[in-house]
């Protein structure tokens, strides 16, 4: 497999950084908002995924895609600072992530990850109000304008109307949504989302993935996610990082990234396995040209 | 609906508040000497031939009355945090054994400085019972993490609960003191027997515990929904962590030292509160456990006094008739929405 890294954004922020410090020049970086350099990452000091080079600006969307454990989860949890790297570094603005502190970063970076949240007894606007942590006092009592704009954000995400009902009743659909509820009243710069449309029907996918364009548009929101509809990721996205193997396998706008046959090769779909099937190979001729 | 919860949350706290003071009055006044409220009036008032009641009241019926509001408080408030930290709505001091844990070095260290005619203080007892727990708690938590479920991590529990209870048998067994009879009453959990002194060292370790939970009232709530939404908005998990190890188990050695192991009051009462409440906030259900934990003592203990006077049943008894229905009602209720709270 031929390594296409020499597109990717990652690779000349890499190559500038070097010409810059060959000349002797200060490095600008601050065009970018997120970066990473170097970042390795995996459990128990066995590294999973080497040198992972992302360089986003600001309202920039990042979708990460690739086969079944392939380590986008692992390297969102990363990212979000919950897995301790086991190489290189993450950077946020003009701050390293790992010299951040736990209540400084959670005002600037927001998870929605796949794990269910417990919300016994708490009703969905209870559970968005959760997400106001990071600035409340030592009781974690909201304040009045901290509940204003809980309300603001439940109209944006479209929850306004189960606000008052219980979190545990309403739909897959609606959970996620609140739960993106939450993590924008935490009022983030990026957001880092895991697979936030798995499990919702093709409305809720489109209606969720357009109130991410609308906080970009709004609050310059930047986001990092995870996502397995490949159609929706090619829409959505200003870049792709495709994860395969021990290697990032491909980093670059979604044009570069659908070009020819790459997806095919990425998900190991092998046309010798459906040779006898008409109906099949008419459909991985159309995976290549989504 | 803020308010609508506001006024349920104050009812809630008075109902849980007259309570409290409900059945401590009933407490001093009923026993095997029927005491009237206008005689303990009397009585505290000074009046001459009120002595012994006084005495009853004072030196026996108030510190006991008070052993069981600590106690019980302390109790509720230990099941609320083991069943917030293993996210698992039967988790308690008694069932996952750290009770028994405690109560097996209480019983060891206790026999050892009786052999050595050494006198014993409370804090000494409250030590060894803390020792106890960490160390039950220990294996809990080595276990937890290979096993799977919540139903599962119970049954080890049960089981530490017992090898520990086997051991302190036998050691009690094998010790043959004079005090045995004393060792043996307190071994099956019970308040009698609990002086002025006595009182005052629980109430300041407890209160000193209850603060610190307190402060932790906060990243709980967090935590109660899920590690990673806890780490995401800036909970130190570790930290956490340790923290409820340590305050649950000082509660729950503070339990074991003074009254032995009591059982059920720990799952009970947090789930009759929350019910009442109507919200698992941190912040309402630290009190309100606590006053609940006190409520069901004073009563459970009132009428281990007081149905079979003048023998005694022993406290676990009675917590065991009342808590273990609820603990089954719970595990049956829990069972039907498990795709809910299982993680």
């Amino acid at each position: 497999m031929v390594h296409q890294n020499k597109e990717s954004i990652g690779f000349l922020v890499n190559q500038m950084e070097q010409i810059c410090r060959a000349k002797g020049m200060a490095v600008d970086m601050e065009q970018y908002y997120f970066t990473t350099q170097k970042m390795c990452v995996g459990y128990d000091g066995r590294p999973l995924i080497k040198d992972v080079e992302i360089a986003l600006e600001q309202g920039e969307f990042l979708t990460l895609i690739g086969p079944n454990g392939a380590g986008k989860s692992t390297v969102l949890k990363s990212i979000a600072g919950q897995l301790r790297l086991l190489g290189g570094s993450v950077c946020l603005g003009e701050n390293v992530l790992s010299e951040m502190k736990r209540n400084e970063l959670a005002r600037k970076m927001s998870v929605v990850f796949t794990q269910k949240v417990r919300a016994e007894l708490k009703t969905c606007r209870d559970v968005a109000a959760t997400g106001r942590y990071p600035y409340t006092g030592r009781f974690g009592v909201l304040s009045k304008e901290d509940w204003r704009l809980v309300d603001e954000v439940l109209e944006l995400t479209r929850t306004a109307n189960i606000a008052g009902q219980d979190f545990d009743t309403v739909s897959d659909g609606q959970k996620q949504r609140v739960m993106l509820a939450r993590a924008i009243c935490q009022e983030p710069e990026i957001l880092v989302l895991d697979e936030p449309t798995s499990y919702l029907d093709i409305r809720y996918k489109l209606e969720f993935l357009a109130i991410l364009e609308e906080m970009r548009d709004k609050k310059n929101l930047t986001v990092v996610m995870s996502l397995h509809e490949l159609e929706l990721a090619k829409m959505i996205s200003d870049q792709i990082l495709c994860l395969k193997g021990a290697y990032v396998e491909r980093y670059g706008t979604p044009e570069e990234i659908f070009e020819g046959d790459f997806i095919r090769e990425l998900y190991g779909i092998d046309d010798g396995i459906f040779s006898g099937d008409k109906k099949f190979q008419a459909y991985i001729r159309q995976i290549g040209q989504i | 609906m803020d308010k609508h919860r506001k006024y349920r949350y104050i009812a809630a706290f008075c109902m849980l508040g007259a309570g409290v003071f409900v059945f401590f009055v009933l407490y001093i006044c009923m026993g095997s000497v029927e005491i009237s409220v206008r005689e303990m009036m009397r009585a505290f008032a000074g009046v001459d031939d009120m002595e012994t009641k006084r005495r009853i009241l004072w030196d026996i019926r108030f510190p006991r009355a008070m052993a069981a509001l600590i106690l019980g408080g302390a109790l509720a408030l230990a099941g609320y945090l083991l069943q917030t930290f293993f996210h698992n709505p039967i988790a308690g001091p008694f069932v996952l054994g750290i009770s028994s844990g405690a109560k097996m070095t209480v019983a060891l260290v206790m026999i050892f400085l009786m052999g050595r005619t050494v006198r014993v203080t409370s804090a000494d007892l409250i030590a060894a019972a803390f020792t106890g727990a960490l160390l039950s708690m220990g294996v809990v938590l080595l276990l937890s993490r290979r096993v799977r479920g919540m139903s599962m991590l119970v049954v080890c529990g049960v089981i530490i609960g017992y090898i520990c209870s086997a051991v302190t048998e036998l050691v009690v067994t094998f010790a043959e003191d004079a005090d045995i009879v004393n060792l043996h009453n307190w071994s099956r959990g019970s308040f009698s027997g609990m002086t002025w002194e006595n009182v005052k060292v629980m109430a300041a370790v407890v209160f000193v515990t209850v603060f610190l939970v307190f402060r932790i009232a906060k990243p709980l709530g967090a935590y109660q929904m899920g590690e990673t939404y806890a780490a995401g908005v800036g909970v130190n998990l570790r930290l956490l962590r340790a923290g409820i190890v340590i305050l649950s188990s000082m509660l729950s050695a503070c339990i074991v030292a003074f009254a032995g192991p009591v059982s059920f009051v720990g799952i009970a009462a947090p789930h009759l509160v929350k019910k009442l409440l109507g919200t698992a906030e941190p912040l309402l259900m630290i009190p309100a456990c606590f006053l609940g934990g006190s409520v069901f003592c004073l009563f459970c203990d009132l009428l281990a006094r007081t149905m079979l006077a003048p023998t005694e049943l022993s406290i676990s008894t009675v917590t065991a008739i009342f808590g273990a229905p609820v603990v089954l009602w719970m595990m049956g209720r829990k069972h039907a929405d498990r795709h809910v709270n299982d993680p």
